[in-house]
């Protein structure tokens, strides 16, 4: 049986898969949907949902169409979340490989490093890095990455430890490759499954991460975003309860769909090790 | 001046009659003040000075007013717009050069010392001259205050200063602290600054950080028969959302200072019991100003600034951001304003095909992108309406080809990059008008003000013109003259656009209906109280 269809077997990944194709739908069409700045203004404000059909999530306090703002915002959430989890497995993978294939004195310092990234709780990381920095987008992804790249770090580091004994590691030294190249062409492509299978989750957490930012203000205030739209929404919360539940909703649907799907990935990989 | 506040006493009489005559039977409204009583209220600042002979702002008002009193505070029907509190009568001699202040006779400090003109000698050049905030440039040409006699205080000047300015300044900057206690030590540090003694009805009870303020009755007040509260409670609120709900659940009694969101007030305003109170801030006006910074060149040319104010449509302002709780501005004086206002100036109508027309003439074309330039705008964050206004000015800008990107800052960082560093091309601010131009509404525009003052001139903005007016505005004695030289000053910012008015505001009120005299002065929020009561 092929991954796919065994991965297409498992109810919840389907509805993972489900959502997440719906979110990158969103994302994709936004443009196209809703030409020109999602910020602007487009009707009379605090417009209730399904009142007009030419805005029919209605309109936030300065009279911006929801739908709008709710479609663009996908973009900004699934980029930092897409964003901030390759940066993280990319950093995780090259420290835990060096570590792992090095050993030693290298190893010890370099998880040492990594044990005190871990002790640090990531959103504290993150916000004190962009009250520094400064909001923007780039900078959000930078400050969520350094919370999450540990995790990967020590999954491959794990993998590198068991791999390096392998007889093709074995051979490869024996013909004279160069201790880095064989760490990076030989060891961390084999290395890397279970730190992929973690990506979901590290998805979910950064597209959270991103939208908590927001909430408290420390988002890119020139891009919308679903926490900067629930923090709006909040002002205003006891007579247009709506402009914080629909961002709310897509928040809590996406993060689902993400770790339905990783949870599918995992399932999966983990039947096929099991078969092997 | 007093045919309109008669006329408007009437009307507002009418209506509370009309008001009562509905609601009495159900609410049973008490017209006579009744005694005793803890009235709790909403405080989302917690300040840590406390002495408002230093800190003359708004923040700190609204706890030590009721503790520490100034010598006259602001009314709707008296002279001058002035009750009197510490001081009974004040007079300016012809010349400018003094000015002599009766003292009320019999007042104690709430540690039972007399209270006299030394303390006023004392706290005028110990204090509000030297260190604080709004009075270094009022009361900056103050040479020696004489005392004749306990109650006889004669500030005199070094240069003529106009009785004018110092009356208006009354209300906000007079603050009398004790000499007794602050004559020794450094004044900074004396430990009245958090637990401040003064003559005023309440006395300062306790501070928890991060959960009330306590201040309790003071029984040897001069006020007859008053206060009339035993007690007040200031429960930190910081969470601007929670005052609404604390106020429905009877925790809290009054939120002031728009504590309530103003798009809640339409819904609370129909829960029973409770009221809306716009009134009682008259003295207190906020003012909504696009600052610029004239150091970028195409900010510099007053085409460009023409444009942007064309560009701003005001009404909307008002009845989108502010919900119609405010004014649109047409200058730098607001139009409640008794004394000064003149509407005979330059105005700007929301005109976005002009705005785009003096952008092309200034010679700054759209690009490929239908931009001409990009810019970076900062919005103070300390009121939800000035980062809103941030966001709809964004897109009034983009709506003539300017592209504003806007930066987020908390509130230290905002003041650290707009007025010590000057990393802004266009800021929201809400300056704040006192009653007269001079107190802090001319620094707003003049030339030559030292880096990291905050709420003054910043853009590098320098007009010798304007400059030259203010001055000889700070030294004309005669109030018409000088009356007549503010309304040359509006005329000529309107004009120059220094800077952009948008809007002026005040606040808002939520109070349960047991609370009673309730903005019954144009400062009411940051007055002394000493009359307030809770009915049953």
């Amino acid at each position: 049986m092929s991954p796919i269809r065994r991965f297409l077997r498992t109810p919840e990944a389907v509805a993972g898969a489900i959502l997440l194709a719906a979110l990158i739908a969103m994302a994709l069409i936004a443009p196209l949907l809703f030409p020109g700045d999602p910020q602007a203004i487009a009707g009379p404000a605090l417009l209730p949902p399904f009142q007009d059909w030419s805005l029919p999530l209605g309109t936030d306090r300065l009279g911006r169409d929801v739908l709008a703002e709710l479609f663009h915002g996908a973009r900004t959430s699934l980029a930092v979340g897409l964003a901030a989890a390759a940066a993280a497995l990319a950093i995780g993978s090259v420290v835990g490989t060096l570590a792992g294939f090095a050993g030693g004195v290298v190893d010890e310092v370099l998880m040492r490093i990594t044990d005190a990234f871990q002790t640090v709780p990531s959103f504290l990381l993150a916000l004190a890095f962009v009250s520094v920095v400064g909001p923007s987008l780039g900078i959000v992804v930078i400050a969520i990455a350094l919370g999450t790249w540990p995790g990967p770090a020590r999954i491959a580091r794990a993998e590198v430890l068991s791999i390096r004994e392998r007889d093709y590691v074995a051979s490869a030294r024996a013909i004279g490759m160069h201790p880095l190249e064989i760490a990076f062409r030989e060891v961390l492509p084999n290395a890397l499954p279970p730190g992929l299978a973690m990506s979901s989750v590290i998805v979910a957490a950064a597209i959270l991460t991103e939208a908590a930012l927001s909430f408290l203000g420390l988002g890119d205030p020139n891009r919308v975003t679903w926490g900067g739209m629930i923090a709006e929404g909040r002002a205003v919360l006891r007579t247009a309860p709506f402009l914080s539940i629909i961002p709310g909703i897509a928040l809590v649907l996406t993060v689902l769909g993400v770790y339905l799907a990783g949870e599918g990935i995992v399932e999966t990989t983990a039947v096929r090790r099991g078969l092997s | 001046m007093s045919g309109f506040t008669i006329s408007r006493r009437k009307m507002l009489a009418g209506s509370a009659m009309l008001l009562a005559s509905t609601a009495m039977p159900t609410l049973g409204w008490a017209q006579t003040p009744k005694k005793g009583g803890r009235l709790v209220l909403a405080a989302d600042s917690e300040p840590r000075n406390l002495n408002p002979a230093i800190v003359a702002s708004n923040g700190v008002f609204f706890i030590s007013s009721k503790i520490v009193e100034t010598l006259a505070e602001a009314s709707f029907d008296g002279k001058d717009g002035l009750a009197p509190r510490l001081a009974l009568s004040w007079e300016g001699a012809a010349d400018g050069l003094s000015a002599t202040f009766k003292l009320r006779d019999g007042v104690k400090w709430h540690d039972g010392k007399p209270f006299t003109s030394a303390d006023v000698a004392f706290s005028a050049l110990q204090i509000w001259k030297p260190l604080q905030n709004l009075g270094r440039t009022v009361f900056k040409d103050l040479a020696s205050v004489e005392t004749p006699d306990d109650l006889t205080a004669v500030f005199k000047f070094a240069k003529p200063t106009p009785f004018q300015l110092i009356r208006n300044a009354l209300p906000a900057l007079s603050s009398v602290v004790p000499k007794h206690i602050y004559e020794v030590g450094k004044i900074e540090d004396n430990p009245a600054n958090t637990a401040p003694i003064g003559t005023g009805p309440f006395k300062f009870g306790e501070y928890k950080a991060g959960q009330y303020y306590r201040l309790t009755k003071n029984t040897d007040y001069w006020g007859k028969d008053e206060p009339y509260l035993d007690e007040i409670i200031y429960q930190v609120l910081p969470d601007r959302t929670s005052a609404a709900s604390a106020l429905e659940a009877e925790e809290i009694q009054l939120a002031a200072f728009s504590a309530v969101p103003l798009a809640d007030l339409d819904r609370i305003s129909k829960v029973p019991g409770l009221k809306v109170i716009t009134k009682g801030y008259e003295g207190l006006t906020y003012q909504l100003v696009v600052e610029i910074n004239h150091r970028r060149k195409e900010l510099a040319d007053l085409k460009v600034r023409q444009a942007i104010a064309h560009a701003i449509d005001k009404d909307f302002v008002v009845k989108t951001v502010f919900l119609g709780y405010a004014v649109t501005a047409t200058g730098p004086v607001p139009k409640n304003d008794p004394q000064f206002y003149t509407a005979d100036v330059p105005t700007y109508a929301f005109d976005v095909a002009k705005a785009n027309a003096l952008l092309d003439e200034a010679g700054y074309k759209k690009g490929a992108d239908g931009n001409r330039f990009s810019l970076k705008l900062l919005p103070a964050p300390y009121f939800n309406e000035t980062k809103q206004f941030g966001d709809y000015l964004r897109q009034a800008l983009a709506a003539v080809g300017i592209d504003a990107q806007l930066v987020n800052n908390d509130s230290a960082a905002h003041i650290k990059a707009v007025y010590t560093d000057h990393a802004f091309d266009l800021a929201v601010g809400p300056p704040v008008f006192r009653g007269d131009p001079a107190i802090s509404t001319t620094i707003l525009v003049q030339s030559g003000i030292p880096d990291g003052v905050p709420f003054s001139n910043q853009g590098g903005y320098k007009n010798d013109a304007l400059d030259a007016l203010i001055a000889k505005a700070s030294e004309t004695l005669d109030t018409t003259a000088r009356t007549d030289l503010y309304k040359e000053f509006q005329k000529e910012v309107a004009a120059d656009l220094p800077l952009i008015n948008v809007a002026e505001w005040s606040f808002i009120s939520v109070a349960r209906d047991t609370v009673g005299n309730i903005a019954n002065n144009p400062r009411w929020a940051v007055s002394n109280w000493a009359d307030t009561y809770l009915a049953d």
